[in-house]
């Protein structure tokens, strides 16, 4: 009985798939498929017309120049070049091959930094090589063409430059870093108050830069950490004035923005040893959840051998 | 099952071994009884004298049914997923792992709840009936060492002698040894109303049958007897019966398959989806661990978590308004049985008439008068001006000994207590509605000799003073059979003048009396004498032993004729089922004249339909030559219906559309039900004795009397009938129908935003953009915002009569079918999902990141350590404001599926009727459901906002209002979905839109 009914059942189902007296596939004849078919064809061209149309009127909303909300994206992040996995930076000395990706991530960071990229003088603007103060270079549009930016050397880098030592100190156990302030359009980050520094900051003030600093996130870690060289614009270990405010990729294709390098001359080999920068400003801020606004963490971990 | 194979199974060999009908057993001496010692110890062995209640589930069992059951299965798929992808990515130590971990967890939380809540759902309906099973505890009087004892009837054991007195229930199966005018009522086993004689004579094989048998749970109506107990507990006769009709397999109700099969669709889709983008995730070059967290999400959004709860508490609902209408629901999934019944078999006695005699008609002056039948009479309206009615009435009033109990002086006539039997009372309460006080005209007309009504001279007599000072004569009045009457009546009262008896005036009689019995009434005739005042002086010693007075030449009065009246709602109840194209099979025990008479005056039989009989007296053939197709009713015998093969039963319950069973046993109703079941059709049953059980439990719905059923037929039930009545069967019907419509509506509403849920995933995957909407967020609309919307469904009005259609098919009716999924995922699902999308891109968009630069994004978007995305404008994004922004993301993707599940809310309301003809405002709760929505969006959005753990921001007002054109446009075009549907009906467009 049981496997009678289970026949019947499969006999059901063979049917309903194609039934040859009626020819129907799936429940339908080929005209009721094609009239289904079509209507479908019909219904969907309607809703994507209906919906592109909707996207398009959105967008006409927004001006291409300048987003509506940033909100979100800003105070800005601190981001550490080379970019590694898990902010580890982990190498041997005598392995040329353990701190390769490193250098090639900054090597190709630093290339828009080269000077035969920033020969034009219709792109590039003549900035002091000093801090100075915000460049205001109008509105966000585009009726005066596109917006000049300032030049940034790479040598100002000095031995982090990849100039003087193509591995930017690696193989020689003292790691270079470069550190960027996220682009963020529009941005006039706020140099802080002279008196809210750390004290061992104090001695380079300008009030056009943006100062960085960098130390031990452990308090265990500070004997390790040994001596920090900063290399920046006229050697401020921070970031000058008159990059910004950035116009966006529109207006400023070529910008470059304010890098300062660090080199961590000293560091104990052989063990994990956690570097915080900061950079600091009044409107910079900081926090819990975004390990990566306004600071960022590295952690070295050198193979002496 | 044939009744043969019923009665062999009640009445196996064992029961037969016990029994010893005829010897009688002279181990124990009747007036000794058992020992006391022996009696311990078959107590001991054979357990005590009670039925043991029907096997339930152990409650763990149903707990975890519910846990398991439905789309749980799913569910906790996705739980281990997520438990699994917890554990690799913990072993990765990827710094998002514990979201799996938590996911996994509120997952396996919302199956338990949801089973919690079905199982409280259920256990709640369940206490319903707890209160039913109330026994209070019964006594025995048994003979143990030659002592009466009052005992437990619990504590009787085979062998007992126990003696029962009229008004007792018998403790258990016993066979009688002495017994004096001892009559028993098997109605509760056998259907038969009338008081049964016992005696100690061995009359039938069958113990059913014979007379020296008394049966546990029946009562004993008069007289004293003494037995010795043969059976008890479950060995009596009841006890098999309850136990057979616990082994009548419980079949599915359904809505339970309804609901299976749509689990099912859903479960294929979601299933079928989920494997096919994993197989695509995984070609497309994916980690088989994103894929696997791919196919969690699809999982989730195809899943309606919360819909099986929602239609659980619609159908609690709908019960809840049924038991208001006296329908009490055992079974929460009856509620829709009857809803789509096809036929019901319904009782006669109780459901469809008021079970007491009421005066239908009179006949005196050559006339027949019509009274009123109805259950609040406070007057009659036929003529009262003649003589004869005023003779008639004295002698209505005086020959009766029925009485009111006294202290009812206000309650209403028909409803006061009358100790007397049913034909008297009803004489008594019809006397009392025309005249007033009988009792005073009673006290008035002393009665002086009076002899009761036997069955020998079936008459009743009785002798008055009269209330006329002047006038000393006696009055002798008679009432009884009419035919006995008349034979002692040589004069009969016209317009209070007596006439004398000739042959044109009896004739007038018997037309008169074969009309009144051909209407199934019982008919009773009433006659006088004024005894003449010098033959009976004052002081004349009437003796009625002797009967010392005239008992012929009589003066007949007039005829009586009473019956069970149908309830006065019957009859419409009755013509709304058939113009709901429900069969109502009439089963009852009575004479089929009676049966046939109350038939047609509900409706059962209509006014213009013949039986085969009725043809063949019409056309004077005999009842063969008659083409039975061409008789719409039939009244079919018990007898007949004995020898009936199944395909002739089957002939007849398709050939006759009115049918009427009479003389029939209990059991046969199991037959009959049987038989219509092999019909395809959905049979509810009604029914009280414990007999009628195995038939109610094998009815698709069987509905025992609250009044007068047994504890048995109750639990046998799925629906009981508080008021007995059978037009709130009716009621419940149309309640069914439209919890079934209602749940069409419900299940379209929460199936609807699946696929906005959905795609989400589908687009990520396929797309790879930013994650449009989580998991969690999911959940928050499926147990959050579309609860309350989609229970408020349940209180929508119908949208045309409903009780004008035909009951639905069982296998073509779906609740869920194709158009309904089809419009729900692929038209207004889609229409939804693209709303949903354009809040997300423009959240996007307006936050710097362009609809082209999502494309493709999301390998990067999701890197942890990639803190320097650039967006449209050149902007550089850390992780974590990119995850704040998905989660804006999600916040948008939710607001849009509510505001737009609101608009899907309101076009579901109706599925062909155009909202304005339904009415935006009649259903509130709607309302209540739309404010609500929006309220837990509102308060999930601003208020928990800050909540890390549930994804959700602090939304701008303006994207509240982004998806509201597709609200609109899902409005619209639903609108003139149903405006074609109805231009057009069975037209291409309905056949493919109409759900």
């Amino acid at each position: 009985m049981a496997r009678g009914k289970a026949k019947e059942g499969d006999g059901n189902w063979k049917k309903f798939i194609w039934n040859s007296e009626k020819k129907e596939f799936l429940g339908r004849t080929g005209g009721s498929w094609f009239k289904i078919l079509l209507f479908y064809l019909i219904f969907y061209g309607c809703l994507a017309g209906i919906f592109i149309g909707t996207i398009q009127v959105m967008l006409l909303t927004i001006s291409e120049f300048e987003p509506k909300y940033q909100d979100r994206v800003a105070p800005p992040g601190l981001t550490v070049i080379p970019r590694v996995l898990k902010t580890e930076i982990s190498f041997s000395i005598a392995d040329a091959k353990s701190y390769q990706e490193y250098v090639a991530g900054l090597n190709k960071f630093l290339k828009d930094y080269d000077p035969d990229q920033q020969t034009s003088d219709m792109v590039f603007d003549n900035c002091a090589e000093k801090p100075e103060d915000y460049m205001n270079r109008g509105e966000f549009s585009n009726v005066q063409g596109q917006k000049k930016v300032c030049r940034f050397k790479r040598d100002w880098l000095e031995n982090c430059s990849g100039i003087l030592d193509p591995s930017y100190g690696y193989k020689d156990g003292k790691p270079c870093v470069v550190i960027k302030l996220n682009r963020v359009l529009g941005f006039k980050p706020k140099p802080p108050l002279n008196d809210s520094l750390p004290p061992e900051m104090m001695g380079k003030y300008n009030p056009y830069v943006l100062p960085v600093h960098c130390f031990a996130k452990k308090e265990e870690d500070v004997d390790k950490i040994g001596t920090i060289e900063y290399y920046g614009m006229a050697g401020y270990a921070g970031f000058p004035l008159q990059y910004y405010p950035y116009y966006g990729k529109l207006l400023q294709p070529k910008y470059l923005q304010p890098l300062l390098a660090v080199q961590f001359t000293n560091l104990t080999y052989d063990t994990e040893v956690r570097v915080e920068c900061k950079v600091y400003g009044e409107n910079i801020g900081y926090s819990d959840k975004d390990r990566f606004q306004g600071r960022f963490e590295v952690k070295f971990d050198i193979k002496s051998s | 099952m044939s009744k043969e194979q019923y009665e062999s199974n009640i009445l196996s060999s064992s029961y037969l071994e016990n029994t010893r009908l005829q010897t009688m057993d002279n181990q124990i001496p009747m007036s000794q009884g058992r020992k006391r010692e022996k009696a311990a110890e078959i107590l001991a062995r054979d357990g005590p004298n009670a039925l043991t209640p029907p096997k339930s589930t152990p409650e763990i069992i149903k707990f975890l049914k519910q846990m398991v059951g439905g789309f749980s299965i799913l569910l906790w798929v996705g739980a281990l997923l997520c438990w699994i992808a917890f554990g690799i990515q913990v072993a990765q130590g990827v710094a998002s792992a514990f979201d799996n971990l938590y996911l996994g967890v509120v997952l396996a939380l919302v199956v338990i709840l949801t089973g919690i809540f079905a199982y409280y759902q259920e256990a709640k309906s369940t206490n319903i009936m707890a209160s039913f099973s109330k026994m209070i505890p019964q006594q025995a009087l048994v003979i143990r060492d030659g002592e009466k004892r009052e005992v437990s009837a619990e504590q009787l054991v085979v062998g007992d002698m126990v003696e029962i007195k009229g008004g007792d229930r018998i403790p258990a199966d016993i066979r009688l040894i002495f017994a004096q005018g001892c009559k028993v009522d098997n109605s509760s086993l056998t259907g038969e109303s009338e008081p049964q004689s016992r005696s100690c004579d061995f009359t039938h094989e069958n113990p059913l049958e014979t007379k020296n048998i008394a049966f546990y749970s029946t009562t004993c109506l008069e007289g004293t007897a003494t037995g010795m107990v043969i059976n008890t507990g479950d060995q009596t006769i009841i006890g098999r019966i309850a136990s057979l009709a616990s082994g009548v397999g419980n079949e599915k109700t359904p809505i339970a398959i309804e609901i299976e099969h749509f689990v099912h669709i859903v479960a294929g889709v979601a299933v079928s989806i989920g494997v096919l983008f994993f197989i695509i995730a995984v070609s497309m070059k994916y980690k088989v661990l994103d894929s696997i967290i791919f196919l969690i999400g699809i999982i989730v959004a195809n899943v309606p978590e919360g819909l099986l709860a929602t239609v659980t508490v619609s159908l609690s609902l709908t019960a809840k308004r049924m038991a208001k209408k006296n329908c009490l629901v055992k079974n929460l999934e009856a509620v829709e049985t009857l809803g789509s019944t096809s036929i019901i078999c319904s009782d006669k006695t109780g459901t469809l008439t008021q079970n007491r005699m009421t005066v239908a008609h009179l006949w005196f002056d050559d006339q027949i008068y019509s009274a009123d039948t109805s259950e609040e009479q406070t007057t009659q309206s036929f003529d009262q001006s003649s003589q004869s009615w005023a003779a008639l009435s004295k002698v209505v009033t005086l020959c009766n000994r029925a009485e009111f109990k006294p202290g009812q002086e206000n309650v209403p006539i028909m409803k006061r207590v009358v100790v007397g039997d049913a034909s008297e009372t009803a004489l008594l309460k019809f006397a009392e509605v025309i005249l007033g006080d009988v009792m005073g005209i009673r006290k008035r007309n002393r009665k002086l000799a009076e002899i009761p009504f036997n069955s020998t001279n079936k008459f009743q007599l009785s002798i008055h003073e009269t209330e006329d000072p002047n006038d000393k004569r006696f009055l002798m009045v008679m009432k009884g059979a009419p035919e006995r009457i008349l034979e002692r009546c040589s004069t009969i009262m016209i317009n209070g003048e007596e006439q004398p008896l000739d042959r044109e005036r009896a004739e007038a009689f018997q037309t008169a009396y074969m009309e009144l019995g051909g209407l199934g009434e019982r008919v009773l005739g009433f006659c006088h004498l004024y005894l003449p005042e010098d033959e009976f002086p004052d002081t004349y010693p009437f003796d009625t032993d002797s009967m010392n007075f005239p008992t012929s030449n009589l003066c007949f009065v007039g005829l009586l004729s009473m019956i069970d009246p149908p309830r006065s709602t019957v009859p419409d109840a009755v013509s709304k089922c058939r113009s709901a194209g429900i069969k109502v099979i009439m089963v009852t025990g009575d004479h089929p004249i009676t049966a046939k008479a109350i038939a047609k005056s509900v409706g059962i039989i209509s006014a213009n339909s013949e039986t085969v009989e009725d043809i063949a007296k019409r056309l004077n053939v005999p009842v063969e030559q008659v083409n039975k197709e061409d008789a719409r009713a039939a009244v079919i015998n018990g007898m007949e219906l004995k020898d009936m093969t199944t395909e002739q039963l089957d002939e007849i319950l398709i050939n006759h559309s009115e049918i009427v069973f009479a003389r029939t046993s209990p059991q046969q109703k199991l037959i009959i039900v049987e038989g219509c079941q092999r019909q395809d059709a959905v049979v509810a049953v009604t029914g009280d004795g414990v007999n009628d059980s195995p038939a109610l439990k094998k009815a698709d719905i069987g509905i025992a009397m609250g009044i007068a059923g047994s504890d048995a037929a109750k639990n046998a039930a799925d629906m009981i009938l508080l008021d007995d009545n059978f037009a709130s069967i009716v009621t419940g019907v149309e309640e069914g129908r439209l919890i079934f419509d209602n749940l069409k509506k419900t299940i379209a509403y929460t199936l609807t935003k699946n696929i906005a849920e959905l795609c989400p995933f589908l687009i990520y995957i396929i797309a790879s953009v930013p994650l449009p909407i989580g998991t969690i967020t999911i959940l928050f609309i499926d147990l959050g915002t579309d609860i309350i919307p989609s229970v408020a469904l349940a209180y929508e009005k119908a949208e045309s009569d409903i009780m004008n259609r035909r009951p639905r098919h069982k296998k073509k009716d779906r609740l869920v079918n194709e158009q309904l999924a089809v419009y729900s995922y692929l038209q207004i699902g889609i229409i939804q999902s693209i709303g949903a999308f354009l809040a997300y891109f423009t959240v996007y968009a307006e936050q710097g990141w362009l609809p082209n630069t999502l494309l493709g994004l999301r390998v990067n978007w999701e890197d942890d350590y990639y803190n320097d995305i650039e967006d449209s404008y050149g902007q550089e994004w850390t992780r974590y404001q990119r995850t704040y922004l998905q989660w804006t993301g999600y916040t948008a993707f939710f607001v849009s599926i509510t505001i737009q599940q609101v608009a899907d809310l309101i076009i579901r309301k109706t599925r062909r009727n155009s909202i304005f003809q339904q009415g935006l405002l009649r259903n509130k709760v709607i309302w209540v459901g739309i404010v609500s929505q929006i309220a837990i969006a509102l308060i999930l959005s601003y208020g928990l906002g800050s909540v890390t753990a549930l994804n959700f921001t602090p939304l701008r007002v303006q994207y509240w209002f982004v998806a509201m054109p597709y609200a609109i446009l899902i409005w619209v075009y639903d609108e003139i979905r149903k405006l074609f549907i109805r231009q057009y009906p069975g037209s291409w467009w309905d056949k493919n839109m109409y759900y």
